[in-house]
């Protein structure tokens, strides 16, 4: 046996060693089930693929959560994870689909929007795989996933993408990006079929508000704020001002621009009755210059160089060493929801949605995410779903 | 040396207490019809007609008015929303008809050059545009109200976009309204001390409505 058939030997083993372990870890991310323990109020769960036919049977396909109040009313959609990399938006989805009374009108939750993108993950950015939330039983694993849909699941992308209708151009990662795909259509890329299938189901439901939960950098001007087009402008400013002076926690309003496609506060408002929002908690895990992107950086935010850079005064939130922690991102998802919600029924009395037992930002930060959460061993087997 | 320190701090907390109190002077009485706009076309002019609407104040809006269309009075002389151009007819037609002169006008204080840029303005035009609202109104007593709401974010270094807004809106006002964190610095107040122009000072911008309603009764 030669020295050099030894060495090429040994080295595809180490290369088949690597590509084994690491297929192995993948797998099981893409194949891990998160439960979902439907709370009180759920009154239905359907599929996406109810409102287009041709997202049935794909892995793009999820599940819709309805609660539906005894007393007819207004409609809300709560949309999370359109980027599965923020993941502040399933937190606060769970903690309204397990524990939300609706007493009036209904809400609609989207847990995973992108579910292909929650299976996916970002090698280069050295992402962890899933992230777990104490709670008083144990703990919750979560998927952490990314920003676009799985290659696997969209192949092949296009040099660049052709945004429908507008034919705006886009990079081609963004033909799997659940925020550039609105409105979307019916026998296009595959996350086009999600988004249509979302207008589709805010169209037939006749949802009044659409609310999509997002996270971004600290370093990124649209942060920490209500992005809204104009016919949802004064809901969304009123919502700022209230939750700034009895909460205690700015979140500005961005406008909604009109020349920039294929966003849900653009496209939703100008494809259907629908008034949209969109809400961008700070989540410095997104942030280029930070340590490794550990659990610990996901959860608690903390991070020596963006605390140096803060104090350099090149961030666009106030930020120091407590960080800004995943009970802050999600406390501020459940207030400004709930508020939101609030000041469209003072507004549309015959359209109201009155919802209950939802905490807010205090309570939240008080007690933890986790404590929001059913023990799913406890759980009727016929209320937990897997997603 | 504590007894020292104490009566120290409370001569601070005692100085502070003072100046405060002469910086914040009562809400003067203005009367409607009024008008809203910006002065820099930022976002805040949104919060400013949210607190009027709060306030159960109407109001004619226009982000962009020119010294015709305050002349022309209650509508605006007609004009209609178009391309970087809004215009909202909210007074109470049945007590102030189309063409009633405007009692106040109230200017949201805060730069966008995103804003600006929508409306087809450069900061120089929009500086030009809003001197010569305030030169119109001035003249023909129709009182100004300056209000920055837009806390830290719509402030900047000297010479900024933001403070030269604030220069050429905040000395000329009958009143100026300000949020805590646009004051930080005490900028509003001592503009308000020197041209003794009376001042109020909101905790948060949902405070102003309680103003709005004090000075428009």
């Amino acid at each position: 046996m030669s020295r050099e058939w030894i060495q090429k030997s040994l080295l595809i083993c180490i290369v088949m060693t690597i590509t084994i372990l690491s297929g192995v870890q993948f797998y099981r991310h893409r194949h891990f089930q998160l439960p979902i323990v439907a709370g009180p109020g759920v009154t239905k769960v359907t599929m996406l693929s109810d409102y287009c036919q041709s997202l049935k049977g794909t892995p793009a396909d999820t599940r819709v959560f309805f609660m539906e109040g005894a007393e007819e009313g207004g409609k809300t959609l709560i949309i999370a994870n359109t980027h599965s990399n923020e993941p502040a938006a399933i937190l606060a989805a769970l903690i309204f689909i397990e524990n939300a009374m609706v007493d009036r009108g209904s809400l609609i939750v989207i847990p995973q929007f992108n579910n292909s993108g929650s299976r996916n993950t970002k090698p280069g950015d050295g992402y962890v795989l899933f992230f777990d939330i104490p709670t008083e039983w144990g703990s919750k694993r979560f998927r952490m996933g990314n920003r676009n849909a799985a290659p696997l699941d969209q192949w092949p992308d296009p040099d660049v993408y052709v945004h429908y209708p507008d034919k705006k151009l886009f990079s081609f990662l963004d033909a799997r990006n659940t925020n550039r795909t609105w409105p979307g259509r019916e026998n296009g890329l595959l996350m086009e079929k999600v988004t249509f299938a979302a207008m589709e189901l805010m169209r037939t439901e006749g949802v009044d508000v659409a609310i999509d939960i997002h996270g971004a950098e600290t370093m990124f001007p649209v942060t920490n704020c209500i992005v809204a087009p104009k016919k949802a402008m004064r809901i969304a400013t009123i919502t700022s001002m209230i939750v700034n002076a009895r909460e205690g926690f700015e979140n500005h309003v961005e406008p909604s621009p009109k020349s920039f496609r294929g966003l849900s506060h653009r496209e939703i408002g100008d494809f259907s009755e629908t008034m949209p929002f969109l809400l961008e908690a700070p989540l410095p895990f997104l942030d280029q210059p930070t340590g490794p992107k550990t659990e610990a950086l996901l959860l608690d935010g903390k991070d020596p160089f963006l605390l140096s850079l803060s104090k350099q005064k090149k961030l666009f939130v106030p930020y120091d060493s407590t960080g800004w922690s995943m009970e802050k991102r999600v406390g501020q998802h459940c207030s400004v929801i709930l508020e939101l919600m609030n000041q469209f029924s003072r507004r549309n009395r015959e359209r109201s949605i009155i919802v209950s037992q939802v905490p807010k930002y205090a309570e939240i930060i008080e007690r933890g995410v986790g404590f929001y959460y059913k023990d799913p061993d406890k759980a009727d087997r016929e209320r937990i779903y897997y997603n | 040396m504590k007894k020292f320190s104490s009566l120290f701090l409370t001569i601070i907390i005692f100085g502070l207490i003072v100046s405060l109190a002469s910086a914040q002077t009562e809400p003067p009485k203005m009367q409607l019809p009024v008008l809203t706009t910006s002065a820099g076309q930022s976002a805040d002019i949104n919060t400013l007609n949210v607190v009027l609407e709060q306030a159960g104040v109407m109001y004619d809006y226009c982000d962009v008015p020119t010294v015709d269309m305050v002349k022309a009075g209650v509508g605006l002389g007609g004009q209609e929303s178009g391309s970087g151009f809004h215009v909202e007819i909210l007074t109470e037609l049945d007590k102030y008809p189309k063409g009633t002169a405007f009692k106040s006008i109230i200017l949201a204080i805060g730069a966008s050059l995103k804003g600006m840029g929508a409306s087809g303005l450069t900061i120089e035009d929009e500086l030009k545009r809003v001197s010569s609202l305030i030169k119109y109104c001035t003249e023909n007593k129709i009182l100004i109200i300056a209000v920055h709401a837009g806390g830290e974010s719509k402030r900047g270094a000297d010479g900024s976009n933001n403070e030269r807004m604030i220069d050429a809106v905040a000395p000329y006002a009958d009143y100026i309204i300000a949020v805590k964190d646009s004051n930080k610095d005490g900028r509003f107040s001592k503009i308000a001390e020197e041209k003794k122009i009376p001042y109020s000072e909101a905790t948060y911008a949902l405070d102003i409505v309680t103003l709005i309603e004090q000075i428009y009764n």
